[in-house]
């Protein structure tokens, strides 16, 4: 069969779906953070393969923002990560009880 | 060729994936995160998006994975490898990929799911001042053409948004002086 | 420049003002910083960003007549002007300059996301005001509670990106268009396919992150309790005024033609689980920052009530929603005002018993708190009741009268009305503390200028707003 837009829009919802399952059951917040970004490049990878096919370059574009957004992003995130731990010794979201009534 | 090639990194890149969410330690997490990118910018090259692969893999595969390596040393958190993962949990997760990876399955292979390229037609709005590039090629000059045309605007908020992350970090991780 | 850039430039004046003043902040304090105390490098601060929010404002005038979208970022600077008072007023913070410069980035994030026509800048501006406020909620270094606050309320957003950015992508797929005009001419001549129904599913679920709807949101009680004043105020404020405003410019341009059921009743769903499940949990909470974010998840319920009419009235909605999260934006800036200078002068401010006797010590600061906690309830005559009345009249005006009953946002209207009248039963415990409770503590509460300058605006807003809004309304319609 030959490769199509199909195929390549499953796997980045596949890719999707794992990443959110990973979101999902992990505990560590560095391994969510990751799952996170997998769902975003998921995100870029049926960009790409739609604007391939719609044969318009907005998408590929916008693949070009995502990877700069994320990357500020992940600057953030780590640096809030850090910030936790300094404090708190954790990296687990169990063990994030401080906030309750 | 194409097509193997789909297949093989398609497989890895799924692969790559699951040992992220499956792997107790999360520098080797990392590791399946950085192959998982690369599978993803292989895909970018088998569209003939050749520049967003590289850039994926660069900055992506590269330098985001680094500094989520980096952090991971510093913070050199291993309680988490010792606790064991209570049977509940992979439950919910297999139940979790399951469920959801057969809505995908509906959903895109589905009839009329998805559009069929010939029914988009490509006419995307001429620029003031310019002809647009419009179809898509795999060239870098396209991008830099649009970038400083009709995308100018994003991409001064593109660049503001990296000051925003590069002072919040500063101030985030700057250490509290005792007072 | 080329004549490109600068109608670019023209067009985004004030997001150019703002960002300029951020810099000049920044810079400012870079020079003089040296040499100045902590609270006079505040106030600089705070006084350079008033500026550039009162130029950003004069820069927007012209257009307020016929022009909403001008309208709702004149609303957006004021809520954020009067977090900077804020922040000048109550916050013992250090780096006042970044404080104040990610402030004014936010309201720039806030300011495009009204604009944005293309859904490359809708993703754009809603990752600078998310990323901002990320850092904002985390900008107490000295409290744990602050960093646990921001990390979850970042990992929830980042959900919601992800989800928002596949939504996208999938309505890019289907059309190949990011303008949002052409998008939904597209998508109006296109079948209902079940992928058009999950990308629009992911665009909600990534909206009713920013409007802390449930089941979305998990995040709200857990930031507004652990981020500082100000910043726990711009969440509850600026950020879900710009977010709202932005979904309701996406129903209205690119409406839910092909698939109108499917749509409705995911946003029924949500309509009725974030008014049941914010009023019902609000009514347990000790924590007085708790209760404000439960009852915010109630507030994001009736206002996707009227979001639900935007289709059928894209102007009508966007002043419904705009009317109503002015005030309800005003309200939550003024409580959180109130808490903060609380927690300035006692150290806590948090808990409800915190409150107590707050007649005896600032009957000025219980008037504020009487007239907010008042027009978030609902009271007549203040705004809040007056949003609260407009909006359901124009949801049940927008029904089919021969088939009421058979319509699901005329069950979800009276859901509304009847949890208002729960709603009442724990604002009146905020009021019975503040007003009956014996104190404990009773030393008079000094109260900052800046602070009192905010509290009072905010108050006045309220009740001018509840009393007169056809000065409001007349710009609008």
């Amino acid at each position: 069969m030959e490769i199509g837009l199909h195929h390549f829009v499953t796997l980045a919802s596949l890719l999707f779906v794992i990443g959110l399952v990973g979101v999902l059951v992990r505990r560590n917040t560095l391994v969510i953070y990751m799952c996170l970004e997998m769902m975003l490049s998921a995100a870029t990878l049926a960009l790409v393969a739609f604007s391939r096919y719609n044969n318009t370059m907005d998408g590929a574009i916008f693949v070009f923002f995502i990877i700069t957004v994320a990357a500020a992003e992940v600057a953030v995130g780590l640096a809030l990560i850090v910030a936790l731990f300094r404090r708190r010794e954790t990296v687990m979201v169990d063990e994030l009880k401080e906030l309750k009534h | 060729m194409v097509d193997s090639l789909f297949y093989f990194f398609a497989a890895m890149m799924l692969a790559a994936a699951l040992f992220v969410v499956v792997s107790r330690n999360p520098v080797n997490s990392a590791m399946g995160m950085i192959l998982a990118l690369v599978g993803v910018g292989a895909n970018f090259f088998l569209l003939d998006a050749p520049f967003l692969g590289v850039l994926q893999i660069l900055v992506y595969a590269g330098a985001v994975m680094v500094l989520f390596l980096f952090i991971i040393m510093l913070l050199d958190v291993d309680q988490a490898a010792k606790i064991p993962v209570p049977w509940t949990t992979v439950l919910f997760g297999l139940v979790l990929l399951a469920v959801f990876s057969g809505a995908v399955w509906w959903l895109v292979n589905g009839a009329d799911a998805l559009p069929t390229p010939e029914n988009v037609s490509a006419t995307p709005a001429a620029l003031p001042g310019a002809e647009n590039p419009g179809a898509f090629t795999s060239g870098a000059k396209s991008f830099g053409y649009s970038l400083f045309t009709k995308y100018m605007l994003p991409v001064q908020i593109a660049g503001f948004l990296l000051l925003i992350a590069m002072i919040g970090v500063v101030t985030l991780s700057k250490k509290q002086k005792q007072a | 420049m080329n004549a490109y850039y600068s109608e670019l430039f023209s067009f985004h004046l004030p997001e150019v003002i703002l960002t300029g003043g951020a810099l000049l902040v920044l810079a400012a304090d870079l020079l003089l910083g040296k040499f100045s105390s902590e609270p006079v490098r505040r106030a600089l601060a705070a006084l350079l960003g008033m500026l550039a929010m009162g130029f950003a404002a004069e820069a927007l005038s012209p257009y307020l007549r016929g022009d909403t979208s001008a309208l709702g970022q004149l609303c957006l600077l004021g809520l954020s002007g009067l977090t900077l008072l804020l922040i000048a007023g109550t916050s013992r913070l250090r780096h006042p300059a970044e404080h104040v410069a990610l402030t004014l980035f936010a309201t720039v994030g806030f300011s495009l996301m009204v604009t944005a026509n293309n859904l490359l800048l809708v993703f754009l501006a809603f990752e600078l005001s998310s990323i901002t406020l990320y850092i904002l909620a985390g900008f107490d270094k000295s409290s744990p509670a602050s960093a646990e606050a921001a990390l979850k309320y970042f990992l929830y957003g980042s959900v919601a990106a992800a989800f928002l950015l596949f939504g996208f992508s999938l309505l890019y797929g289907l059309t190949g268009e990011i303008e949002l005009a052409e998008l939904g001419a597209k998508l109006s001549v296109l079948p209902a396919s079940p992928l058009l129904v999950i990308a629009w599913i992911m665009i909600l679920a990534g909206f009713g992150y920013k409007a802390a709807a449930a089941p979305f949101h998990l995040w709200a009680p857990d930031a507004y309790q652990g981020a500082p004043a100000p910043s726990a105020a711009l969440i509850a404020a600026g950020s879900k005024l710009a977010g709202m405003l932005l979904l309701v410019r996406l129903f209205a341009e690119i409406g839910f033609s092909p698939l109108g059921p499917a749509l409705q009743t995911a946003l029924a769903l949500l309509i009725a689980a974030s008014l049941l499940l914010g009023n019902v949990a609000a009514l347990v909470q000790s924590n007085f920052r708790r209760l404000l974010a439960y009852s915010a998840i109630g507030h994001a319920g009736i206002v996707l009530l009227m979001i639900g009419i935007a289709p059928a009235d894209p102007q009508m909605a966007f002043g419904d929603v705009l009317y109503y999260l002015l005030t309800y934006g005003l309200a939550s800036v003024g409580a959180f005002g109130v808490a903060a200078v609380l927690e300035a002068n006692d150290a806590r401010g948090q808990k409800l018993s915190d409150f107590a006797g707050l007649w005896q010590r600032s009957p000025f600061l219980t008037i504020c708190l009487l007239v907010f906690i008042l027009s978030l309830a609902g009271v007549p005559p203040l705004a809040g009741f007056f949003a609260k009345f407009n909006a359901f009249y124009d949801v049940l005006g927008s029904l089919d009268s021969a088939a009421l009953t058979s319509s699901p946002f005329f069950w979800l209207v009276l859901l509304a009305i009847a949890m208002s009248a729960v709603a009442l039963y724990y604002y009146l415990q905020v009021l019975k503390q503040a007003f009956i409770a014996p104190a404990e503590e009773t030393r008079p509460l000094r109260i900052a200028l800046p602070a009192t300058t905010a509290l009072l605006f905010a108050a006045a807003g309220i009740v001018l707003l509840g009393i007169f809004p056809e000065h409001f309304l007349r710009l609008l319609f």
